[in-house]
């Protein structure tokens, strides 16, 4: 547990090893209710929420959530501006702790432990699921130290240069940047910058990625790049994806979760079903634009 | 349907009146303000240097040998961007310098050498090279490993003192203590730049300057070989270090290096020309002997601010590390740990609104405070630098929570939320993220909070420090006068010396400490600026 630029304890890190700090126990997560939404079974199952209601003081943010999202797959998430999708996103790796107005109630399994049970440590919950914001926010360092920023949390300082530049190549921005890593991360371009977050993001490994529109920021060929990383990434790790973009979220997804006004989960299938037959109206009307 | 046609090519226009006249009130506004503040620093110049005794051709001698060169050189440096750089950053490493070997002279009056070279050998080294390893090395435990080696190496050479007998001479502590890391920070710089071969160059040519500065230089300046070696280390290394890679790169503003020969060229030329046509020579109070000589009270030629100066610098020292740390740290819990809700909400409220409204009690008040507290209540002595160092950082400490509150607070939460994210701790935030970010306002809130702390008067009477001091205190319990107080005791004099030159002269350098302090406290700002 010893992390770069750390000199005293953590005082949130109360709890022990962060790597055993979530038991794997996947017989939990598997209680087998057929019901579950968009078919996804409870063998593959990683996050699943339990009637997951949200409120940002007295207004409802999300409205009993159900879903179950699966292993080693892409999973989109579309919806009008501000029905809750990044709330839901910041639901699963707690960054919603960080706001005092919000308050959450039901359940939220990963790996099917409760990570608002009173003994998940919020920290080492975060370090095994990655996130990429709305916005861009690179630190105000160096390039590779904006990488690194992880690696150096977790102690993983081996063979850093090797991980800085993986992270790199894999989030396409190798070939703008091998040569000013030391300038600063805030000089890049807005869409240098995003890619960056991706590369800060994934280079310590984490077992799910949370992307909040990772892409609403860059031109097509970067786009591109960064829709190849994310079908590279989901052979080895979760991904969820927020986009605004349909034609992006039927390209690289497996599955899609559409959420509409209020706050409602309306459907989550797989992305062909709901693209090519969805169930409700209301999703139809979406997604061809008739409402949105 | 000429009406149209003139709507379509004719666009109007929008008054700017009042835009223009807001402009011209403000400009003239500030130029009030700085006008009266340039009036007023003329005429305490004119009692401090004695310039009514100058014959007027003294101040054309001078004006065409040092001022028109100087303004020539300053205006061609703007109009060529490059020159002016390097000729401003040349200056500025030897003033720089200066201040430093200043500092260094007083604090040394102050802490004793033999102690330092104790604690540094065994404390400050080891611990430094420990945290070097860890950051070049990747190695984590160097965080926790560093603290300890310091405290226990520092304590170590603490009680080492007592046993040991004999110690080096004292320029010799000062190339150990000082020299060798002076040289290793300026070589690792060069490493950076140029390769390794610069970087030893450097190093040695540093060291090889200080012990030059140090054996030869007594014969020709008559100061001191400590002082010396610190002028040589301070002053001289680096600015050759500096000359040497402006000239080896081919920089644009090579002609820039000239700045400080035009300056200190034309200032001796015109000590040299007026010697030669004998005019009359401004009497100027600040001299060198007033700096050095304790505060004579019959009579004025003699007076001196030694002991009020070194009394200044040594509480002003304290008060900054007292106020830096309480201040920052309290800042920080205010802002990222404590609760903004609930019970505790309205607890954390209702001390910010006391911290807010203790910035604006007046100063004798805190003076009483420190009176019944520390000398009444403690039973500490009268008037000694332990009771003032604390009661003026009382005093400041208010502004500088507020001022470091508000540099906190400035940085983004994206930031915040993005460290989080990574899966940081909220002490790792705040050290990676916060903390760098919001240094630069921290350390204006704190400039300006001691800035006000070095003219404070009242407060120091209230907890009986003496008005005059004739020989400079040595320890934290010995009693203290700092410069204002000094100056406001003159100021009582009956003789029109004392009331007019001395104490004018007592202003200026008073000004000159706070700017050399400011100007430190700037480049300090200005480097973390520039890393983050
Ligand atoms: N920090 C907050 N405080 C109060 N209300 C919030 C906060 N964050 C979000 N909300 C509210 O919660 C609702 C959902 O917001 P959210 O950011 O999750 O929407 P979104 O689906 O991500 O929208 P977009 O597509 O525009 O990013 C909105 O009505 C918003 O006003
Ligand atoms: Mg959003």
């Amino acid at each position: 547990m010893s992390q770069e630029n750390m000199t005293t304890s953590d005082p949130e890190t109360t709890n022990t090893e962060s790597d055993q700090l979530i038991d794997t126990d996947p017989g939990r997560g598997g209680l087998d209710e057929s019901s579950g939404r968009g078919s996804v079974t409870s063998a593959n199952t990683v996050i699943e929420a339990r009637n997951v209601n949200v409120w940002y003081n007295d207004d409802q943010a999300l409205n009993d959530i159900d879903m179950r999202i699966p292993k080693k797959q892409v999973t989109a998430m579309i919806g009008p501006s501000g029905c809750g999708k990044s709330t839901f996103l910041r639901c699963i790796n707690r960054m919603n702790d960080l706001v005092d107005a919000a308050r959450i109630e039901g359940e939220l399994l990963f790996n099917g432990k409760n990570v608002y049970d009173s003994d998940v440590d919020p920290v080492a919950l975060r370090r095994r699921i990655g996130m990429v914001f709305q916005h861009p926010n690179p630190f105000p360092k160096s390039i590779y130290d904006n990488v690194a920023y992880g690696l150096r949390l977790q102690g993983k300082t081996d063979n850093m240069d090797q991980r800085v530049e993986d992270a790199l190549k894999s989030a396409a921005l190798w070939d703008e940047v091998k040569d000013r890593l030391d300038e600063s991360g805030t000089d890049l371009s807005g869409g240098q910058q995003q890619r960056l977050c991706i590369a800060r993001a994934i280079a310590p490994d984490p077992e799910v990625l949370l992307m909040d529109e990772p892409a609403s920021a860059l031109d097509p060929v970067a786009t591109s790049q960064v829709e190849d990383l994310i079908a590279d990434l989901a052979e080895e790790y979760t991904v969820v994806i927020v986009t605004h973009n349909m034609q992006q979220a039927a390209r690289i997804s497996d599955k899609t979760a559409v959420f509409l006004t209020g706050g409602e989960l309306v459907e989550f299938d797989d992305t062909q079903k709901i693209f090519e037959n969805p169930e409700s109206q209301r999703v139809e009307d979406y997604i061809t634009g008739k409402f949105g | 349907m000429a009406a149209e046609t003139q709507s379509d090519t004719d666009f109007g226009e929008v008054s700017q009146l009042k835009g223009i006249l807001f402009e011209y009130l403000s400009l003239g506004a500030s130029l009030l303000g700085i006008l009266s503040l340039a009036a007023l620093l003329v005429y305490v110049a004119v009692d401090a240097f004695g310039l009514e005794a100058a014959d007027p051709l003294w101040f054309l001698i001078y004006f065409v040998t040092l001022v028109v060169p100087t303004l020539g050189f300053v205006g061609y440096g703007v109009k060529n961007r490059a020159v002016g750089t390097v000729g401003g950053t040349s200056l500025l490493y030897l003033l720089g310098g200066l201040a430093a070997t200043l500092a260094l002279s007083i604090l040394f009056i102050i802490f004793d050498a033999q102690q330092w070279l104790l604690v540094y050998t065994v404390g400050v080294l080891p611990a430094a090279l420990v945290f070097i390893y860890g950051r070049m090395k990747e190695w984590q435990q160097a965080n926790l490993l560093t603290p300890i080696v310091f405290a226990v190496g520092s304590m170590l050479g603490v009680f080492l003192k007592g046993p040991l007998a004999t110690f080096p001479q004292k320029w010799i502590i000062y190339l150990w203590t000082l020299g060798v890391p002076v040289a290793a920070l300026l070589g690792s710089r060069a490493l950076n730049r140029d390769g390794r071969d610069a970087a030893v160059a450097t190093a040695v040519g540093t060291l090889a300057i200080a012990v030059a500065a140090a054996l030869a230089g007594p014969a020709l300046t008559g100061l001191n070989s400590d002082v010396t070696l610190l002028l040589g280390l301070f002053v001289g290394a680096p600015t050759l270090a500096y000359v040497a890679r402006v000239v080896r790169t081919g920089h644009d503003g090579v002609a820039g290096l000239l700045m400080p020969v035009v300056i200190f060229g034309g200032m001796l030329l015109g000590a040299f020309v007026v010697q030669q046509v004998a005019v009359a020579q401004p009497e100027s109070w600040v001299t060198w002997s007033y700096f050095t000589n304790p505060p004579s009270q019959l009579s004025a030629e003699e007076a001196g601010l030694f002991p009020a100066i070194v009394g200044s610098v040594f509480v002003i020292t304290n008060v900054a590390i007292m106020t830096l740390a309480l201040g920052v740290a309290t800042s920080i819990y205010l802002e990222e740990y404590a609760a903004s809700s609930g019970l505790l909400g309205k607890i954390t409220r209702l001390i910010q609104v006391n911290i807010s409204n203790l910035a604006g009690v007046p100063s004798v008040v805190y003076g009483l405070l420190g009176l019944a507290l520390f000398i009444n209540g403690l039973g500490l002595g009268l008037g000694i630098v332990l009771v003032a160092s604390i009661t003026l950082s009382l005093l400041i400490l208010p502004i500088v929570i507020i001022s470091s509150q508000e540099a906190i607070r400035s940085v983004p939460n994206e930031l915040r939320q993005a460290s989080y994210g990574m899966g940081a701790t909220r002490w790792q935030t705040i050290r990676n993220v916060v903390l760098p970010q919001s240094l630069p306002g921290i350390l204006t809130g704190t400039i300006l909070a001691l800035g006000r702390a070095i003219g404070e008067t009242a407060p120091l009477l209230m907890i009986g420090a003496a008005t005059t001091t004739f020989a400079p205190p040595t320890g934290y319990f010995d009693s203290v006068t700092v410069m204002p107080l000094q100056i406001y005791a003159w100021s009582s004099q009956p003789s029109d010396a004392f009331r007019y030159g001395v104490v004018a002269a007592g202003v200026v350098t008073l000004l000159i400490v706070l700017l050399t302090m400011n100007s430190v406290a700037i480049l300090v700002r200005n480097k973390y600026q520039n890393e983050s």
